[in-house]
């Protein structure tokens, strides 16, 4: 088996990656901080070893370091992460 | 359905039956309590529990339509696996099974998403392929359905009868076999190239809805001859099966 082929992607992992996120994992979206390339979280590439990394599947640059630890999840994102929403009230202020 | 809004919570399924598929993979239906019901091309996670307490857990794709009452999760058997062996080998119908889904929203396809659809797997890459095909069929759609099949032998290949089936109402399914052809094989041979996209009639100009699903090898080389052919990147849907150690 070739190295480039020792990864999955954000799908593989999106049930942990969930217990995080309080919600759907796979389809929020990342830009870049490196290429600014936008793409689904499931298409990132994931490297699993002693944790999980994730990479921009353009560029390759780390989009999530991550650590399961037997009492706490431990994390780093980088880029900008989206989700959608259900609609706020016109007006309505983030408080 | 939303499944946004579906909490994650592990539940304890039943096994209905067993389902051989090939001499390697076998399909297990499941009753499962209080399923909030999924999407084609989700997965769920599975975990075992030993009796020290050691825990191990891995990701099955649903084969089942979103319409079927109970699920079913197609599981290759990896011989040196750690979860895959018992699933195929020492389940029986009665037994708990415990697991937590549906999961995932990228790699999903319904009715309304429209067509027509282009599925490319590898090996059990066909799984939620199969999901998709299954909810079309059950949907009574006549959405329009490509599906290439990447296997290392004929024996290898998963829902063989289904998917005569499935060719003879309307779905174009072809096959390529990697390592072993049987005598008289009119089918293609070999890694999935660039010849056979075009006579599946892989053109971007089709607008195809594209998902890609196999061992990441697999994924990695439909993906990148998608792209010289002309697709945008972000418009293929892939999902990898990696080495979890089954």
């Amino acid at each position: 088996m070739e190295a480039d082929e020792l990864h999955t992607d954000g799908n593989a992992i999106a049930g942990l990656l969930q217990e995080i996120f309080v919600a759907e994992f796979t389809t929020l979206e990342r830009t870049c901080q490196s290429c600014g390339d936008r793409n689904p979280a499931g298409s990132h590439r994931s490297y699993q070893g002693a944790g999980i990394v994730m990479r921009c599947p353009n560029c390759g640059d780390v989009a999530l370091r991550l650590a399961a630890l037997p009492d706490r999840l431990v994390f780093e994102l980088l880029g900008t992460w989206s989700r959608p929403v259900e609609p706020r009230p016109s007006g309505a202020a983030l408080r | 359905m939303s499944p946004r809004r579906v909490p994650l919570t592990w539940r304890i399924a039943t096994l209905a039956r067993l389902q051989p598929e090939t001499p390697s993979a076998t399909t297990l239906v499941l009753d499962v309590p209080d399923w909030p019901g999924h999407l084609a091309g989700q997965h769920v996670d599975v975990r075992l529990t030993a009796e020290d307490g050691y825990q191990a857990e891995r990701s099955y794709s649903i084969a089942s339509s979103p319409q079927d009452s109970q699920l079913a999760l197609t599981v290759e058997r990896i011989e040196d696996g750690e979860v895959s062996p018992y699933l195929t080998s020492e389940l029986r119908p009665g037994d708990p099974l415990e697991l937590r889904g549906p999961i995932g929203g990228y790699f999903t396809w319904q009715i309304g998403d429209g067509g027509p659809l282009l599925l490319l797997g590898g090996g059990s890459g066909l799984v939620p392929l199969m999901a998709m095909l299954r909810h079309r069929v059950d949907s009574t759609s006549s959405v329009d359905a490509t599906l290439l099949v990447s296997a290392r032998s004929l024996d290898d290949v998963l829902y063989r009868e289904e998917l005569t089936t499935l060719a003879e109402n309307g779905v174009m399914v072809r096959y390529t076999l990697t390592r072993e052809q049987p005598p008289g094989w009119t089918g293609w041979a070999g890694r999935v190239n660039a010849e056979m996209l075009s006579e599946l009639g892989a053109e971007p100009n089709r607008h195809a809805r594209v998902y890609v699903c196999g061992p990441t090898g697999f994924v990695e080389h439909v993906a990148d001859l998608l792209v010289q052919l002309g697709h945008d990147p972000h418009a293929i849907k892939t999902e990898r099966f990696g080495p979890t150690g089954g």
